[in-house]
This record gives C-alpha cells, sequence and structure tokens, in this order.
C-alpha cells in the first residue's frame, strides 16, 4: 500500500511546520499550567501524548490512499454519526455539555473528528460531480454538513458546529459554486440575524457579542476576558517578558489560557517576535496546503484538502484574531497549540489527508 | 451511498457534462483562480493581525502593562513606628505603642442595630449621642469606617471576642507620654494619624516620623495574593532632648506649688544651662496631659515659655545696667539722683515704691529703681540701648526648636520717641518671651557669650547618635562687664528686692520684676511677677527664670515676695541633685583611714567638681558605680531609675547586673559593700 517512493513526495517542509507548531504550543501549555500549586502540571504531558497517537494516526491517514478514505467516507459518515448520537445520550458531562466519551486514559470528543469526516463525505460529493454544483448538489451536501452539526449543537458544542460550516463553504466554493450563490447566502444571514438574536441564541451569547462591541460595558463578567486578552497581548511588547514570565496567563487573569488564549499568552511571554513566528507558521501551513489542494490529482483530491484545510483555517484565523481582542470570545481552539487530545489527534490526521494528497499527485 | 445521493440532484448542465465530461483543466482553473483568492484573502488577514499586534505591543504597550500591573498588584502603606523622645539621661518622655483600632465595613453588615448594641456592649460607655452617631454612620453602605480608633486592649479582646460580621480590628500606632504632664509642653502631641502636630513631635515630625514602608503585594485574578515585596518602614529617630526628667518635676512642682500658693493665672518656669545654652526644664501652668490633648483646652496647651509676651519689667534691667557697664557709661559706685521717687516724661509720670533721694548704679538695681533705671537709659541713648536690645536676643525667635515661637515685640528705633526710651529701660514696651529672658540673663551668668538656646540634645539615627553642639552666637558683654553685673545681682539677692531667693552656702545672681499687665490697652494692677537669677553666682549651673501670671495672694503681686521664693526652691533642688558644693565656707575634706594601706587619705565629703549632666554611660544602660560612696552610688543609680539592694557597708566592691547592662523598668540592682576598698577591688582581680 504505501509504495517506497511515496516517501520522497511527502511534504517535508509541512510536516515541519506543523510539529514546530505542535512542540510551540506544548511549550506554552507548560509555561502556563506548570505551577504545581495548581494540580494541573501534567497537561503539558497529556498533550505530548495525544501528540504521539496523532503522529500515528497522522500515519494511517497517509499511508492509505486518500481514494480508499473517501470510497469508504459513507461508511465514516454514518459511524461518526453514530458516536455523536452515544455522546449525546450517554457521553460524560464537564462543564455544562456532553461532549465526550471517556476512553481512560483522556475522554475522546467525536465532534472533533466530525470536521474530517464530513470533508471526505463533502469531497466524494462534489469531487465526482461534474460541472457547476446545483441548487439540489448544494441542498443535499448542506444536508450533509447540517445533520453532525446540529448533533455537536445539540451537546451543546456551538463552537465546534459552527467549525462544520466552512468545510461545506469552501468545498462548495472551490467546487465552482457561483458567487452569486454566495451572496444570496450572506443576504439572507442578515436576514436572519436580527430573527436569530430574538429567538434562537441564549443571553450569554448575546452578551458576548454586545460586549464585543463594548467590552468595558461588562468589564468584570462576559468583558473580561476580551479585555484580558488584550492587556496579555499588549503587555509583551516586542520582545515578551520571557519564557514562564509571563503574568496575565500564569495568574490566571487570562482564563483557560493554555486552552483557547494560548495565543495571548504567547504574546505576552515571546512578544511580538514570537507571534510572527506562530503566525508565520500557521500562514505557511495554510498556505502550502491550499498549494498541495491546487496541485492534487484530482477534484476529489482537492476538495478533501479544501475540505479538511477550511475547518482548521476558520479555527485559527478566528482564534487569533479573538486573541488579539478583534473577535467576540468564542470557545474556539487553536489548533495544534491549543490543549486537548481530540483536536490534536483528529487535527494530525486531517493532516495526514493533506500530506497524503499531494504525495499521491502522481500515482494514479 | 453517496452515488445515491448524487443522483438526487438536478443539474441544467446534466446532458452536456455526462456526455462528454468536463474537461480537467475547467475545474482546476477555477480552483486555482478561487484557491489564489483565498490565499490573497488569509495574506490580508496576516497582516491586519500584525498591524494590530503593532499596535496593541509597540504603540498600546505601556499603557497596557499598567493596566496588567495595576489588576495584579496593590500597594499598602505601613506606617513607620514614631521614634521615642527622652531626656537627657534617656529616660522615656514618649514612646509609641501599637493599639489596636476597631474598624467596620458597613456594606457587609445587615444588622445595623444589632451591631451597633453589641458593640456598645463590649465598650460599655457608649453614651446615646455616640450610638446614634454610629448608626448613622453605618447606614450608608460603605466600604470601610472607623468605629473607635485606638482602644484599650481588653476593650478590642471584647470586640474580637464578638466575631461580628463586619466589624473588625487593626493594630495602629499609639502615642504614649507614661510620665503623663511632665515636659507636656516641649514635647507636644501626636494627632490620631500619628501627625506631631505641636512641641518637640511637631519640629522634629519629619526625623521622628520615620519613613513609612510599602508592601507591594501581587494578587491573581482571585484576588490570592502570591508575592510580597516588603519596602520595610524605617523606624523614627530617637531624639534626646536636653531636658533632665528630674529638674523638669522640681520646676512643674515648685511652679504648680507657687501658682497656687499666690492664686495665679498661671506661670512658667525654666532652667537653664548658661554655658550650653540647654533647656534642663521648661515649666509650664496650666498643662495638660499629651495622653488626652484633646480633653484639654487652647490656653493649658499653649507653651507659654516661647508662644507668650510679657512685659518683662524690672528684670530687663540687666540689660540696661549691661549696656550702661560695657559702655563704660558711668563706674558703678556713680551717685544717681532719684529723690522724689517720681519722674515725668512728657505727659507720663514714672513712680518708684519709696523715695531713695539718691542711689549708686549698683543700688538703683538693687532697689530697683525705675527712675534710677530711665536715666541710665537716657545717658543711653537710643541707638545703643536698641543695640543691647538686640544682642541679648530680643525682638526675634531665638531658638530652631520651637516652629511655633514668638519673635517678641521690640520697636523699631527710628521709632522710639523719649517716653518709650524710657519704657525700655525698665523692662516696659518690649515684648519678650521667658525663654529670650532666660537665655539674656544665662549670657551674663557664662561670662558674656550669647548662646543659643536648645531643648534638642541628640538625635538617634542608624544607630548613630547626632549631637546638637552647643552654639556660641556672639559675645554680647565682655566677661568683665558679666562680672560687675554680676556683683550687682548678687547684692539684689543678698540686700536688695530678692532676699527671699537666698540659699544658705550659696552666692546667688538674680533680678526681680515685676510689670502691670496690659489689658485692653490700659495697665491693669495684675502683675506678672518675676524672678530671674543664676546659682552659684560664681561659675553657675543653672539660670532659673520664674515668671507668675496675676498673682492675687497673700504674698501680693511683686516679684521679689512672689516669684523669688519659687525660684529658691528649684535653684536648691536643682544644686543638690547637681551636687554642686556651697560657694560660702565650704565643709573641710573629712579625712578617713585607709586600713589596708595604713595611710591616711583624704576622702571627698563633697564631689569636688560640679557634676554636668552630661552622663558618659549610654542612657538606658547599668551605670558603673564601683568604687563609689554607698550613698553616691544610690544616688547615681536613682537618676537612672534603678533601685538599689545593698549588702554590707563601705564602699561598692561589686555589682549586678554589671556596668552597660540594658536596663527594664524595674532593674534592682545588688550592691556588694566593704570597708576596705583596695582589698576587695584587688580580690576581685586575681580571681
Amino acid at each position: 500500500m504505501f509504495e517506497r517512493r511515496l516517501y520522497y513526495h511527502i511534504d517535508w517542509a509541512l510536516l515541519i511546520a506543523i510539529f514546530a507548531l505542535c512542540a510551540l504550543g506544548v511549550a506554552m501549555i507548560y509555561s502556563t499550567t506548570s505551577d504545581p500549586t495548581r494540580g494541573n502540571s501534567h497537561l503539558y504531558v497529556t498533550q505530548l501524548y495525544a501528540i504521539g497517537i496523532g503522529a500515528v494516526a497522522m500515519v494511517c491517514t497517509l499511508s492509505i490512499d486518500y481514494r480508499t478514505f473517501t470510497d469508504k467516507s459513507h461508511l465514516i459518515y454514518i459511524g461518526l454519526l453514530a458516536l455523536l448520537l452515544y455522546v449525546l445520550f450517554l457521553g460524560t458531562v464537564q462543564m455544562g455539555a456532553r461532549r465526550w466519551i471517556p476512553l481512560g486514559v483522556f475522554n475522546l470528543q467525536p465532534s472533533e473528528f466530525a470536521k474530517a469526516g464530513v470533508a471526505l463525505v463533502l469531497a466524494k460529493y462534489f469531487g465526482e460531480t461534474r460541472g457547476m454544483p446545483s441548487w439540489t448538489d448544494l441542498a443535499i451536501a448542506g444536508g450533509l454538513t447540517c445533520l453532525p452539526l446540529a448533533l455537536i449543537a445539540k451537546e451543546p458544542d456551538l463552537g465546534t458546529a459552527v467549525t462544520l460550516i466552512p468545510v461545506f463553504l469552501a468545498v462548495a466554493y472551490l467546487a465552482g459554486m457561483q458567487m452569486r450563490i454566495l451572496g444570496y447566502m450572506a443576504l439572507s444571514l442578515v436576514l436572519i440575524a436580527p430573527v436569530a438574536w430574538k429567538f434562537a441564541l441564549k443571553d450569554y451569547q448575546k452578551s458576548r457579542i454586545s460586549t464585543f462591541i463594548d467590552p468595558s460595558q461588562d468589564a468584570k463578567g462576559a468583558g473580561y476576558q476580551q479585555i484580558q486578552a488584550r492587556i496579555t497581548v499588549g503587555s509583551g511588547g516586542l520582545k515578551g517578558k520571557g519564557y514562564m514570565q509571563g503574568t496575565q496567563g500564569q495568574l490566571r487573569f487570562l482564563p483557560v489560557a493554555h486552552n483557547d488564549f494560548i495565543f495571548s499568552v504567547l504574546a505576552e511571554e515571546q512578544g511580538f517576535a514570537g507571534v510572527l513566528v506562530a503566525l508565520g507558521l500557521y500562514l505557511f501551513v495554510i498556505l502550502r496546503s491550499l498549494e498541495a489542494a491546487r496541485l492534487a490529482k484530482d477534484r476529489l483530491g482537492s476538495y478533501l484538502v479544501l475540505g479538511v484545510l477550511a475547518s482548521f483555517t476558520f479555527q485559527v484565523v478566528y482564534n487569533i484574531t479573538m486573541s488579539a481582542g478583534l473577535a467576540p470570545v468564542k470557545g474556539l481552539t487553536l489548533p495544534l497549540m491549543s490543549y486537548g487530545g481530540s483536536s490534536m489527534i483528529a487535527t494530525l490526521a486531517a493532516f495526514g489527508l493533506v500530506l497524503n494528497v499531494r504525495m499521491r499527485r502522481f500515482t494514479n | 451511498m453517496i452515488e445515491r445521493l448524487r443522483r438526487l440532484g438536478w443539474r441544467p448542465g446534466n446532458v452536456r457534462n455526462a456526455a462528454i465530461g468536463e474537461p480537467a483543466a475547467d475545474w482546476r482553473q477555477t480552483l486555482t483562480r478561487r484557491v489564489g483568492l483565498a490565499a490573497v484573502f488569509f495574506g490580508l488577514w496576516a497582516l491586519g493581525i500584525e498591524a494590530r499586534l503593532v499596535n496593541l505591543q509597540v504603540i498600546q504597550h505601556a499603557d497596557m502593562v499598567e493596566l496588567a500591573q495595576r489588576q495584579q498588584s496593590q500597594t499598602n502603606t505601613l506606617a513607620a513606628k514614631r521614634g521615642d523622645i527622652v531626656d537627657r539621661k534617656g529616660r522615656v518622655l514618649a514612646t509609641s505603642v501599637d493599639a489596636d483600632t476597631i474598624y467596620a465595613v458597613p456594606s457587609v453588615i445587615t444588622d445595623d442595630d444589632g451591631t451597633v448594641r453589641k458593640l456598645c456592649e463590649a465598650f460599655g460607655d457608649c453614651t446615646a449621642k455616640e450610638r446614634k452617631d454610629l448608626l448613622e454612620r453605618l447606614k450608608p453602605k460603605r466600604h470601610f469606617i472607623y468605629v473607635r480608633r485606638q482602644v484599650a486592649l481588653d476593650v478590642a479582646e471584647r470586640v474580637r471576642k464578638l466575631n461580628l460580621e463586619g466589624v473588625g480590628t487593626v493594630k495602629e500606632s499609639h502615642r504614649e507620654y507614661p510620665n503623663h504632664e511632665l515636659a507636656a509642653h516641649v514635647l507636644g502631641f501626636v494627632g490620631i494619624d500619628s501627625k506631631g502636630l505641636s512641641g518637640i513631635e511637631s519640629a522634629y515630625e519629619k526625623s521622628i516620623r520615620g519613613k513609612d514602608g510599602q508592601v507591594l503585594v501581587q494578587t491573581d485574578a482571585k484576588g490570592h495574593a502570591f508575592s510580597r515585596f516588603e519596602r520595610p518602614p524605617t523606624a523614627g529617630a530617637t531624639v534626646e532632648l536636653t531636658i533632665d526628667s528630674f529638674l523638669q518635676h522640681i520646676a512643674e512642682r515648685e511652679l504648680r506649688a507657687g501658682v497656687i500658693e499666690n492664686h495665679a493665672l498661671g506661670g512658667t518656669a525654666l532652667v537653664m544651662d548658661p554655658h550650653t545654652g540647654e533647656v534642663l526644664a521648661m515649666a509650664n501652668e496650666p498643662t495638660f496631659d499629651p495622653n488626652d490633648y484633646r480633653a484639654a483646652d487652647e490656653r493649658a496647651r499653649r507653651n507659654r515659655a516661647v508662644q507668650d509676651l510679657y512685659e518683662p519689667g524690672s528684670t530687663f534691667k540687666v540689660v540696661t545696667a549691661s549696656a550702661a557697664i560695657e559702655e563704660r557709661l558711668m563706674p558703678v559706685d556713680t551717685m544717681i539722683d532719684v529723690s522724689g521717687g517720681r519722674m515725668s516724661i512728657g505727659s507720663r509720670v514714672v513712680r518708684d515704691t519709696h523715695d531713695y533721694g539718691v542711689l549708686s548704679f549698683t543700688d538703683v538695681i538693687v532697689k530697683s529703681s525705675n527712675v534710677g533705671a530711665i536715666r541710665i537709659g537716657f545717658k543711653l541713648g537710643t541707638d545703643r540701648l536698641s543695640d543691647y536690645v538686640q544682642k541679648f536676643g530680643f525682638g526675634r525667635p531665638v531658638s530652631p526648636d520651637f516652629p511655633s515661637e514668638s519673635p517678641g515685640i521690640v520697636w523699631e528705633r527710628t521709632k522710639w520717641t523719649d517716653s518709650a526710651l524710657a519704657s525700655v529701660s525698665m523692662g516696659y514696651q518690649v515684648g519678650v518671651t521667658p525663654l529670650q529672658m532666660v537665655t539674656a540673663v544665662s549670657t551674663v551668668a557664662n561670662g558674656g557669650h550669647y548662646i543659643e538656646p536648645r531643648v534638642l540634645r541628640a538625635v538617634y539615627r542608624n544607630g548613630r547618635r547626632l549631637a546638637v553642639k552647643p552654639k556660641a552666637i556672639r559675645q554680647a558683654i565682655s566677661r568683665d562687664t558679666a562680672a560687675s553685673m554680676t556683683a550687682i545681682m548678687e547684692q539684689v539677692v543678698e540686700r536688695g528686692t530678692a532676699t527671699a531667693a537666698k540659699i544658705p552656702g550659696y552666692t546667688i545672681a538674680g533680678k526681680t520684676g515685676t510689670a502691670n499687665k496690659l489689658a485692653n490697652g490700659r495697665y491693669s494692677s495684675d502683675t506678672y511677677a518675676s524672678f530671674v537669677g543664676f546659682v552659684p553666682s560664681v561659675d553657675p549651673v543653672a539660670t532659673v527664670l520664674v515668671v507668675l501670671d496675676s498673682p492675687r495672694g497673700p504674698n501680693g503681686h511683686f516679684g521679689g515676695p512672689v516669684s523669688a521664693p519659687i525660684f529658691k526652691r528649684i535653684a536648691e533642688e536643682t544644686l543638690r541633685y547637681l551636687r554642686v558644693p556651697p560657694t560660702i565656707n565650704p565643709d573641710a575634706p573629712v579625712l578617713v583611714a585607709d586600713a589596708s594601706r595604713g595611710l591616711t587619705l583624704p576622702a571627698h565629703a563633697v564631689v569636688p567638681e560640679p557634676q554636668l549632666p552630661m552622663e558618659p554611660e549610654e542612657p538606658g544602660t547599668m551605670p558603673d558605680v564601683r568604687g563609689l560612696s554607698a550613698r553616691d552610688a544610690v544616688r547615681k543609680l536613682t537618676q537612672f531609675g534603678v533601685r538599689a539592694r545593698m549588702h554590707g557597708d563601705g564602699f561598692v566592691t561589686d555589682q549586678d547586673p554589671q556596668p552597660g547592662t540594658q536596663l527594664n523598668d524595674d532593674t534592682v540592682c545588688r550592691l556588694t559593700l566593704a570597708r576596705s576598698l583596695t582589698r576587695t577591688v584587688s580580690n576581685t582581680r586575681t580571681q
């Protein structure tokens, strides 16, 4: 299955960039959680295990031809739905949400794997559709996306659920969906927004948005995290406060610093210089993956890369924008750097697919 | 499954697409174009984020750092302990102790009435007004109010036991004056916020207060402190005064007795070392307890010795006469016509108490003839007299130790009319403070040096003693003049107006003064009765001034009968305390036998040299009394506030505790005495 010559086509640069980000993430997690009095100083170890497992998963997703995956995508998709249903009824409850399947060592979060699953299904769907996707194509693909999305949103884990939308949009867009339709969608979103504001959004979600517009409105409540993120980044300065010298993250002014706000902590401790490195690496990963999509042998491959990349990119863009205090605070992690086992494994496996597509661009 | 789903889709281009199949370049073109677009978008986004970061991390960096620090740290002030004030022997006059202050946090108190009721039960002495006031202050839900500050230990304990919600105690530094009224006016007092409000406490506030420290507490988001950076407070400096507690006590005791006996409104007594300008005692009546300064009225808190002016009357003739002698105006035996006992200056008539006829220069002072003094004054003239008034330190503040000191009133010489010249010659129309007067007379006592009067003797800072050096400002009169003046003043006591000041065995120089008190622009029958003098007249150890305000008692209102006896009692105790041997017919030395040597050696019946109050010993430590007689040893120990327990008799051969040991309030010194000094001492050495 794994031909020797494929080895030479592995995109080592992308691989190195990915693991560089993982290393950076572990370093920052260690920095924010190493204080032995906190009782979670072992988090970086868990993260290292996750990277290890993720690497194994990556090897798996990389070795098997991506077409095998897409051919079996309907099975993967159904299995995924089953897992999500299982979680919804039997998962462990943490922090008011039923998201996890306990696996002894750590808790598996199936929603993280949904991104790759949906990417596979959509790639398969659009990859073998001839011509411009029609309304019905879009509707069917949308339905395929919305099914797991609804299940995840029900957990509730709106943050992860929302990351499925870019997968659909990206694949549809690159598959040649008319820009017009995108315009319609944007328009309908604008129209739906006030209605959603009134009926669909929960109070805490509303307050997050309104405090984004004016954080000082509720400086100790919902606006708190945003203000703290800004202070954290700003107080880092050009050179940063030094590794493990950050105060905002260390002193828990910034909540879940090792998770959602790891980028802010990086900005605080390593300063603008450190941020440039991380930002550069992410940009490199994104652009390199886009290139993989462009170079792909077939549409299936391109769409798969794009689908996988879409949720990743969405999370990166949103998280970094949020960490810089430019977007409302939403519980979205920064893939590859933030603490989170399932996310790490799922992301690495997904990038296995990207590498997979790229290295098989010459094979038939 | 996907295939089946796909077939559901309706496609307009179905036929064409299905037939030919889409050319590969087509989708790839779309893809390339759109991927390019996405790449541009991400590039722009990255630029935007970088711009934002530059804005936050470079432009707003300082603000953000400040914000971070502000929320992570809070600064608290640590009040420095006020330095002690001690007398010249190191005895504590003022000290600081920690006291509990009760505070409340109204915002967490739900039951105002209950809290007030329980607090008042604990206090035990709540007035209805205080109850209401406290209730009133609890109403607005603020975060901090003082309930009672600096309460007694048991009260604080009772309050703590109540365990009331929102009521607590904190330690505050509290000023204690262990001797209560002693030297109250010199010391001054301290407000509730540890700020010196008067006296030395205020004058040397900067030294005594010390430097407040700061604690920088860093907290995490939940307010838990995780680190403290402490800049400890620097305790205030200990200030040593020239005051001698013993002499101060004597002066206060005798002044009070005198004020009561003479039904006076108040008075001042000052004891000064004429050679150094050091004020040994400064007593005022009425007085107050600085521990409870708020209970005293403003009148009682005034330091009359430096703040209140009086017309010195005849005591000022010392200045007039000194000027005349210094200027060689006339020999001291020149006869001056004072016949009639009255003199007209313009429309004014000045009277003497008797018609003396013709008096010598000396007797003008001895008998205190106003007419004679005016004649001398006229001969001196305005310029020369006002020169000497200045040289003797009148008309301006004299001591740096009393910021609230009055400069006194001396008219500008250009405004002196004949009438003014006449008045000044006999001590009217000048306003002086008692401190100015005693300093002026000290100038005569010490041979003509005008020495700056001080109450500050030394400041202990960082373990070092910084002594204040006596400062001779000028030679006001020559040594000869001072000697002549002293001779005249001796006769004042010997046969003049102040015979009541005589102390057997000692020659005393002094001058009485009686000045009618100016009330509402007219001279009333009330007087300032004063006496100023120095003892012994030769090589004096103390200048003493006594001024009584408006004596109306059995002794009349003249300085001679009123103030001179008070002077005498103070001076007598001072001489005894300073162990000054009699100056008239000193006793012959007593010969005692030293058995061990078989020689006859004279031993001192009296200490030959006046022991100046400059003890070489460290204050607060055990003095060395070995080799002293039992009597001297006990006296010395008493000065240090140590009680003695004696074993044997004769001379001290050993003491316990040893010299240099730190003293407590209740140290008892065990003295071993022996008849034969040498043998025991040598025994001790061989051991």
